[in-house]
């Protein structure tokens, strides 16, 4: 395939792109790796939206807290088994926050209107932002992965990341964890149903509270685990968490809100327009993921898949 | 009752009149000099910018620190700080309220060019001068400038041309360029690209790639680059995103396979973060380098930096340390508060700084700097990569000329 056009911006510039199949492919599978990343922090905050209907915007902030609590312990520990150990910790660690926050905060609110959530969420991202300026300050913070995971192997005579690599490993295995969780364990076929029809699951005798307090657990968790994958491939900051947060909302949005297989659908959609955005019209990539959520949003307004709001 | 507690606020209000009197007298009594000189600084002191203003504000306080031993005109210089959140509206407010309220004599700051700019067109109409200390776009001084606004650090004019002197050896002609989608990084764009073209006519840029600020995913973006195959790529981005195009770079192996320029990538605040796993080959600028050059000025500055805050001073601490020793000596030049003396005082004036005399260029007030191009390495005295090869380039050599300041000014 052969793009061929000249542009009067400023530059003069002439701009002959060629790609042939094997650009195409590893672009792909580059797009791919960005939407398992994706997936794993929407996935939580799906599931939040899902079982306890609160718009958790402090979902961006955990996963914040993921990877700066992953920078410590790879900091702290060192080496290769730093950065494993920074996979479960974080996670953990993350997932220690939520249950605080939902035993002391969130269990008070749930029968609260949307907007009064949607409100205190918002502050509780402001709280946790300056909580982790107190803790972390203002630097630039940077992780080693494992020496396994660096640098890069020829794929379709293409340099691919290993990083990227992993990361499209990490995804399906999170993705079927889930499903296990939902479909075959007690609490996550209870957590189902308390999605669809919460009074009834009241009704039937069975402890509501614990139920949602382990489904937002599990929110948090992939948050955790969101920041400490993707913690070696940036710059650790502050304003992480409005970065992925936005993303997170639309892609919940396309797929069908509190649908988790939504969420996986839409990050797809997200992370493979962004990607290939960016080969065939560089100047413009960062519209590319926006237009195609407009279009779903178009042609379906509830979503890709069935919304259980 | 009612009559008593009337009674009782009419005293208390008669108290504080006969109070504000008194403090009133006294202030128009005292002579001028008596009080400090009062500095405000707008700068971002939350989120990722954070960590160039706090190095800036460093630099100043220990400049402060050694003027204040002496002190200037018999009198102390002091600051108030306020935070600009990186947002245009809050850092004009915050300008205004220090003009107003705070009764600043001048304002230093900020980081974002977009801030600085919208200050900048304020202080004009108050006539209060403010410096601008790490922000780097070229309007500042240059089509924008004004009597009241000043810049110690590079801007995006001088680092085009300090590039373009880098690159118009190499043997490349297919360019692409990519950075950040903001004032910053297009300007840069433009500041690299225009001098380019001018001094190697046959340079052919193949195409560029914008992506919004912080976005952390960058592969897609370098993997399509190499797909286009050019001969060298130029990177203009800030901040959070220098962090990581440096570490997506490294991870997909590019440095090996094009040649990459990125302007300041050789500040140590970039490269220090990724320690050794930094990537080697990188050809960079930079206005200031802690270790170079290695003169006994400025290894008393680092030690003295060092020695104070625990880390080695960056570009920003350098920018704000030589701010100060301006304006001390300005208003000692002047010899008096005067706002519109201290400004004849500042143009052309020259002092010296820890890496020789710098010197206020009268005609557009941007310091005169030099430029240092380098190239990332490895070296064992340092756990991080830093700049080595390098060329110094002269400030008269980057900057444009006077004339063409005043072309840019009228149009």
């Amino acid at each position: 395939m052969q793009l061929g056009f000249i542009e009067e911006d400023g530059f003069q510039m002439e701009y002959v792109l060629t790609f042939g199949p094997s650009e195409l492919a590893c672009q792909l599978l580059v797009g791919l790796s960005r939407s398992m990343l994706l997936f794993i922090v929407t996935a939580g905050l799906s599931l939040v939206l899902g079982v306890l209907r609160v718009p958790n915007i402090a979902h961006g902030s955990l996963y914040m807290i993921g990877a700066f609590t992953a920078f410590t312990v790879s900091t702290v520990v060192g080496g290769a088994g730093g950065f494993w150990l920074s996979l479960i910790v974080a996670p953990l660690a993350v997932a220690l926050v939520g249950l605080v926050a939902e035993r002391i905060l969130f269990c008070h609110l749930y029968e609260r209107e949307h907007l009064m959530l949607l409100l205190f969420t918002f502050a509780l991202m402001l709280i946790l932002g300056d909580l982790v300026k107190i803790i972390w300050g203002a630097e630039y913070r940077s992780v080693t992965t494992a020496s396994l995971l660096q640098g890069s192997f020829m794929i379709f005579g293409l340099p691919f990341p290993r990083y990227n690599l992993f990361l499209l490993i990490m995804g399906p295995l999170v993705a079927v964890a889930l499903w296990l969780f939902v479909s075959k364990t007690k609490i996550g076929r209870i957590s189902r149903a308390a999605a669809v029809d919460r009074e009834m699951v009241g009704v039937l005798g069975i402890n509501v509270s614990w139920v949602f307090a382990t489904a937002f657990v599990i929110g948090c968790l992939l948050a955790g685990l969101g920041g400490a994958l993707i913690a070696p491939t940036v710059s650790i900051t502050l304003g992480m968490d409005h970065t992925i947060i936005i993303e997170a909302f639309l892609i919940v949005t396309i797929g069908g809100l509190g649908n988790m297989w939504g969420a996986l659908i839409g990050s797809l959609i997200f992370g493979i327009t962004h990607s290939f955005g960016v080969m065939f019209w560089p100047q413009f990539a960062i519209v590319f993921p926006y237009v195609a959520v407009v279009i779903v949003l178009l042609l379906r307004p509830r979503g890709m898949l069935k919304s259980v709001w | 009752m009612e009559r008593k507690t009337v009674l009782r606020l009419f005293a208390i209000a008669t108290i504080f009149v006969a109070i504000g009197f008194i403090v009133c007298s006294s202030c128009k009594k005292a002579p001028k000099i008596e009080r400090p000189i009062k500095v405000g600084i707008i700068d971002c002191y939350s989120g990722p910018p954070a960590v160039y203003a706090n190095d800036a504000l460093n630099g100043f306080k220990l400049a402060l620190n050694e003027i204040n031993k002496e002190g200037v005109l018999g009198t102390k210089i002091e600051f108030t700080k306020r935070d600009t959140k990186f947002k245009v509206d809050i850092g004009l407010s915050m300008a205004k309220e220090l003009v107003m309220r705070e009764k600043v004599d001048l304002l230093v700051g900020t980081v974002n060019s977009g801030v600085s700019l919208a200050v900048s067109d304020y202080v004009k109409g108050e006539k209060v001068p403010f410096i601008v200390w790490i922000a780097k776009s070229d309007r500042i001084t240059g089509a924008k400038g004004h009597r009241y606004v000043f810049c110690t650090g590079e801007n995006t004019a001088m680092i085009g041309k300090a590039a373009a002197v880098g690159l118009v050896k190499k043997p490349y002609v297919k360019y692409w360029i990519a950075g950040d989608d903001y004032e910053y990084g297009h300007a840069l764009a433009d500041g690299i690209w225009n001098n380019l073209k001018k001094t190697k006519p046959d340079v052919k840029l193949i195409g560029q790639s914008w992506w919004k600020i912080g976005e952390p995913e960058l592969t897609p973006y370098i993997t399509a680059i190499l797909a286009a195959k050019p001969d060298a790529v130029i990177f203009c981005t800030g901040g959070a995103s220098m962090t990581n195009i440096l570490k997506t770079v490294k991870t997909t192996g590019m440095s090996e396979k094009v040649p990459i320029f990125i302007p300041t990538a050789t500040d140590h605040a970039v490269l220090k973060p990724l320690g050794p796993e930094g990537p080697e080959g990188v050809m960079g600028t930079s206005d200031y380098l802690f270790y170079y050059p290695d003169t006994p000025a400025n290894k008393t500055f680092v030690k003295a930096f060092k020695d104070a805050y625990g880390e080695p001073p960056g570009f920003p601490a350098f920018h704000a340390y030589i701010t100060a020793h301006f304006i001390a000596e300005a208003f000692r030049k002047a010899g008096s508060l005067n706002i519109e003396k201290f400004i004849d005082a500042m143009e052309g004036l020259t002092i010296d700084s820890p890496v020789g005399k710098v010197e206020m260029r009268a005609c557009d007030h941007q310091a005169v700097l030099p430029e240092y191009v380098g190239v990332t390495k490895k070296v064992p005295k340092y756990n991080f990569v830093i700049a080595t090869d390098i060329i110094t380039i002269p400030g008269p050599e980057t900057m444009p000329t006077c004339k063409e300041i005043m072309k840019e000014r009228e149009k």
